[in-house]
């Protein structure tokens, strides 16, 4: 199992960097070869900002409040991710997708890489620059050198997102995008009860 | 040596032909230029994109963008 861990630990940076520099054989690779152990890595990465955003949250060294926080927030984003893997999977097999339930969880979970990446940079940015930002000259260089980045990571999730469909399901644009259309809904209905919950306000997919 | 070679060969054409091609009707050709764009390195494109994505916001919107930011910043 050791070698198993290091060898996905391996494959972890190789794909975190073919994600980057060519997402399109990256994803190619991470659906053919990708193991479940890579999970606990892309994990750990959550982990790590999950710690770190309980902190600014809760900006008190509470243990018990952090605690709770942090219990919150890993929970609420594994069930997310429960959820939305299995919209994606039964909807694909009614849309006649071909792949493996294995090689889907694995793909969506690298698309999580961006959306950990954009909270952990607000969450800095918010103790950095906290909010509101205001009309002048620098607020608003700053909110569009912030929107651009935010609209970035989003391009690049979106990216992302639509090849673990089309490696993870083997489908083509069309049937992904009535995927989408079926589960996106539903998604967001589940990110309006996180936000009502005080979770997330932003949803963390 | 030579099966080998006929091997990798197969194993490479059944991979590029186990997902289906992607087809648009008469967008097609317009599809494939720009996925070759984003397949190697999309950053350039990707940046591009959100600038122009920013851009017209800030014409529809003004500086009611920061409102947006300051929002965006309490989203996590």
């Amino acid at each position: 199992m050791v070698d198993q861990l290091l060898i996905a630990g391996v494959s972890f940076g190789r794909n975190c960097i073919g994600i980057v520099l060519h997402p399109y054989e990256a994803y190619r690779r991470i659906v053919r070869e990708g193991s479940l152990y890579e999970l606990i890595y892309i994990t750990s990465l959550l982990i790590f900002y999950f710690a770190l955003a309980s902190v600014v949250k809760v900006a008190a060294f509470r243990p018990f409040l952090l605690t709770r926080q942090f219990i919150v927030l890993v929970s609420a984003v594994v069930a997310t991710y429960c959820v939305v893997i299995c919209l994606l999977w039964l909807v694909g097999q009614k849309m006649g997708g071909k792949g493996t339930l294995r090689g889907v969880a694995i793909a969506w979970g690298y698309t999580l890489v961006p959306t950990v990446l954009w909270f952990f940079v607000t969450s800095l940015l918010y103790v950095v620059l906290p909010p509101p930002r205001t009309t002048s000259l620098a607020g608003i260089a700053l909110s569009a050198l912030f929107l651009a980045f935010s609209a970035t990571l989003f391009l690049w999730k979106l990216m992302l997102g639509y090849l673990a469909l089309r490696f993870g399901l083997k489908l083509d644009l069309a049937r992904i995008l009535v995927v989408v259309a079926v589960v996106g809904p539903v998604v967001g209905i589940y990110s309006y009860g996180m936000y009502q919950l005080g979770i997330f306000k932003v949803p963390f997919v | 040596m030579v099966d080998a070679l006929y091997q990798k060969f197969v194993e490479r054409w059944e991979e590029v032909t186990d997902i289906p091609p992607q087809t648009l009707g008469p967008l097609t050709p317009l599809y494939k230029r720009a996925a070759r764009y984003l397949k190697i390195m999309p950053w350039p494109f990707l940046v591009v994109g959100a600038g122009f994505l920013v851009l017209g916001m800030y014409l529809l919107f003004g500086s009611a963008i920061t409102l947006l930011v300051s929002l965006l910043q309490r989203g996590f």
